[in-house]
């Protein structure tokens, strides 16, 4: 099977997080971006052709990526591209992911004509197996899969596309929508066939219609002019679309059962070397349920966080349902609780944080506290 | 084909078995034994090569070659793929003449390789071995060795009088130019101990390499043939002092030992350090470590991908091992993929690569301050069954 990626970087927003970076060069599970996900879910399915799309923000992104080394993606043949707004037929930013894929056409041009093509956006993430569900979207015979998962959609959460499935009939979609629980939540994963998704764009875009949920999916099945086959994902997807869901889903992490899901699930998931030492458990530490990635030096209390490469905890500072990035050093004696620490933080002695579940302290990068 | 010239290019002998470690080079080369928690010791040469600015290096493998290529590959970790530089491993061949076949030493290696290094034209050409942990700036050492208008330049460094008589002892002037090479005397005349890093004039050494190679009395080995033979035939040869960390590890103590110093506030060898000197190694897709609450670390290395549910005091941790719940790991070195189960208890030992040791099994033990201690070993994949002992210094 001939398969293209496309990943789309998302440029919600999840304040100061992605205030100078997209969704997609988001730290996340203490050393990887956001985006590690899905070019890893990609690459171990064979997937050798990756464009990424992006619309602002991409330096920190580019940087992260680079050749595409780290996946297996720097190739001469096919590889990795960015789709910039300067790299494609526009100076302008587009209005959707329709509008977007209208822009790079000569990037889905590009091979073969009986392609497939896999989208995956980068705010929901997952270990997922891409293999099974191309086989399942041939199988189905149907225009497009979404890959869906159960359990997201309570009645409060806005889902961007939910789907009613009754006896394995797809029986209502919804977008942008807060729907019940007996809905799938979309999980932004589409399979669809290349020369039939490149006819779909030009004629929306012609309309004037960008959006892919709303008008391709969604509009398309209304009309009866698009059929729709739905895989449900049994394993685990974190849906990152609120600081409050961002904060949530790092601490699970520390859950063996969802770890293993999101780290050895079905393969393991990529990221950009940083060739740092060994993390230093210092004679004064006491680490408890904690992810602890490389290069760290503890010497304090820390208690069910996450700590990216390279962070420092002094003695007597205790730490607790933090999430820590990069390079942030928390000084002597601080007291830390439910706070973010974007990267290369300063906390010094004595400081005291104390944020919530629901609304964690965020730092931003680079500050002194 | 086009090959840029270098100024300097590096030759790493890497084909020993090192059989002083025992079982942890039964299946293994010496070089790609694992050391530090994330690194194996051709890292260390490789990555100085590269601080160094040296970016064409030759390696030469003979024993166990397999996971050593698998490791080295393409030279990507270290960045050695690039289109001026190289990584190249050099295993012994065949040829027309019959002047190939097993290298027969270390000079004998460099002999047999001698088309791959004119490739380059280099001026200098550095030779290294694959049984050191250290820092060096191989850069500065070639300055040195320019500045002085040296044939042959060798690395040194002091050690104590007592233990003189273990290396090869470099006599030297007071302009730190060598008079006399003398192999592990027994009464040594100084404390200038050969740490087996050269810089050579590559004119001088093709030469030497030949008229030794037509010699048939020669063990065409570095120390007891070139050496001696540049020495006699009047080369100016230099001694240049090094006082950074420097470790041999070829021995089962001073591996364990060399771990051990990597630990500590302010440890022997700091890794750490300074960031132009950074060691790389190649890296597996692991996760960040979990560390249970059940779980007491103490002055302790955890690298990626370990889960840590015991208690672990004074000991390093390597990549992907699992520490079960109520195990005990003390003064330990810990390889990578290991798997101590519930209960265990690991003392003064080193397990070998994705060696097991089973619930309730005690391996090793512990000593007094004044003791010598004796290591306990498991060799790569032993298993240590449920509730049996290895004692101490015991091998499996």
């Amino acid at each position: 099977m001939n398969v293209m990626g496309i990943i789309f970087t998302n440029d919600a927003s999840l304040g100061e997080l992605t205030n100078k970076r997209t969704m997609a060069s988001l730290p996340f599970g203490g050393r990887y971006r956001q985006v590690d996900f899905a070019l890893s879910n990609l690459s171990c399915a064979g997937v050798r052709h990756v464009g990424i799309i992006s619309r602002h923000n991409y330096q920190s992104l580019m940087n992260h990526i680079g050749d595409g080394e780290e996946w297996g993606l720097e190739l001469e043949e096919g590889g990795l591209e960015f789709l910039t707004p300067y790299a494609m037929s526009s100076t302008h930013t587009y209005r959707g992911k329709l509008e977007s894929l209208n822009y790079a056409m000569d990037f889905l041009e590009y091979g073969a004509e009986d392609e497939m093509v896999v989208m995956i956006d980068s705010a929901v993430l997952s270990n997922i197996d891409l293999n099974k569900v191309l086989n399942a979207h041939v199988a189905s015979g149907k225009d497009v899969t979404v890959v869906a998962k159960s359990g997201i959609c309570n009645g409060e959460k806005v889902i961007d596309l939910a789907l009613k499935v009754e006896n394995g009939e797809l029986v209502d979609m919804v977008v942008d929508y807060a729907a019940g629980e007996d809905y799938l939540a979309s999980m932004d994963i589409f399979v669809l066939n290349k020369k039939w998704l490149m006819q779909q764009v030009k004629e929306m875009i012609a309309r004037d219609k960008f959006h892919m949920d709303r008008d391709l999916v969604l509009g398309g099945w209304q009309r009866g002019k698009v059929s729709v086959n739905i895989y449900e994902h049994d394993g685990v997807a974190m849906f990152n679309e609120s600081v409050e869901e961002y904060f949530y889903n790092s601490l699970s992490l520390i859950d063996k059962d969802i770890r293993h899901d999101m780290f050895h699930g079905n393969h393991p998931v990529y990221t950009k070397v940083r060739d740092r030492v060994p993390t230093y458990y210092g004679e004064a530490c006491d680490i408890e349920d904690c992810l602890v990635a490389d290069g760290c030096m503890l010497d304090g209390k820390v208690e069910d966080s996450i700590l990216f490469r390279q962070v420092t905890v002094s003695k007597g500072a205790e730490v607790e349902n933090c999430v820590i990035m990069n390079d942030s050093v928390v000084g002597e004696g601080c007291e830390l609780k439910y706070v973010i620490l974007d990267k290369n933080v300063t906390v010094t002695p004595g400081a005291k944080l104390i944020g919530t579940k629901k609304n964690p302290i965020i730092v931003k990068r680079g500050d002194t506290v | 084909m086009y090959f840029q010239k270098k100024r300097v290019i590096a030759m790493l002998l890497a084909g020993g078995q090192g059989s002083r470690l025992k079982v942890l080079t039964e299946k293994t080369a010496k070089p790609a034994v694992p050391f530090g928690g994330k690194y194996r010791i051709i890292d260390f040469p490789l990555s100085n090569c590269v601080n160094s600015g040296i970016d064409t290096v030759g390696i030469l493998t003979q024993y166990q070659p397999l996971e050593l290529n698998e490791y080295i590959g393409n030279g990507q970790p270290w960045g050695l793929n690039k289109t001026h530089s190289c990584a190249q491993v050099l295993p012994p061949y065949e040829r027309h003449d019959k002047k190939s076949g097993w290298y027969k030493g270390t000079a004998n290696a460099i002999y047999q390789n001698i088309d791959f290094v004119d490739r380059f034209d280099p001026d200098y050409v550095v030779i290294l071995s694959g049984d050191h942990i250290y820092k060096m700036d191989y850069a500065a050492m070639v300055e040195y060795h320019e500045k002085h208008q040296a044939s042959c330049t060798i690395a040194v460094r002091n050690v104590p009088l007592e233990e003189a008589s273990r290396f090869g002892i470099l006599n030297t002037n007071p302009d730190n130019s060598i008079y006399e090479f003398e192999e592990k005397p027994p009464v040594p005349k100084s404390t200038n101990a050969s740490m087996g890093i050269y810089c050579f004039n590559w004119k001088v050494l093709r030469d030497a390499l030949v008229a030794d190679e037509e010699d048939p009395n020669s063990s065409n080995d570095f120390g007891k043939n070139i050496i001696p033979k540049l020495l006699n035939e009047g080369h100016k040869m230099m001694a240049y002092p090094f006082d950074g960390y420097w470790k041999d590890v070829g021995t089962i103590d001073s591996l364990w030992e060399a771990n051990m110093e990597l630990l500590g506030k302010e440890p022997a060898f700091d890794l750490r350090g300074d960031e132009r000197a950074k060691i790389y190694a190649r890296n597996s897709a692991l996760p960040s470590s979990y560390i249970d609450e059940k779980a007491k670390i103490v002055n302790a290395f955890v690298a990626e991908g370990s889960e840590v549910y015991g208690t672990v005091k004074h000991s390093i941790i390597s990549i992907g091992c699992t520490v079960g719940e109520g195990s005990l790991v003390e003064d330990s070195v810990v390889m990578p993929g290991v798997e101590i189960e519930a209960g265990a208890i690991v003392r003064n030992a080193i397990l070998g690569e994705n060696s097991k040791v089973c619930k309730n099994a005690v391996v090793g033990g512990a000593f007094g301050p004044d003791e010598k201690k004796s290591i306990s070993v498991t060799s790569k994949g032993a298993v240590v069954e449920a509730n049996t002992v290895l004692r101490p210094g015991d091998m499996l």
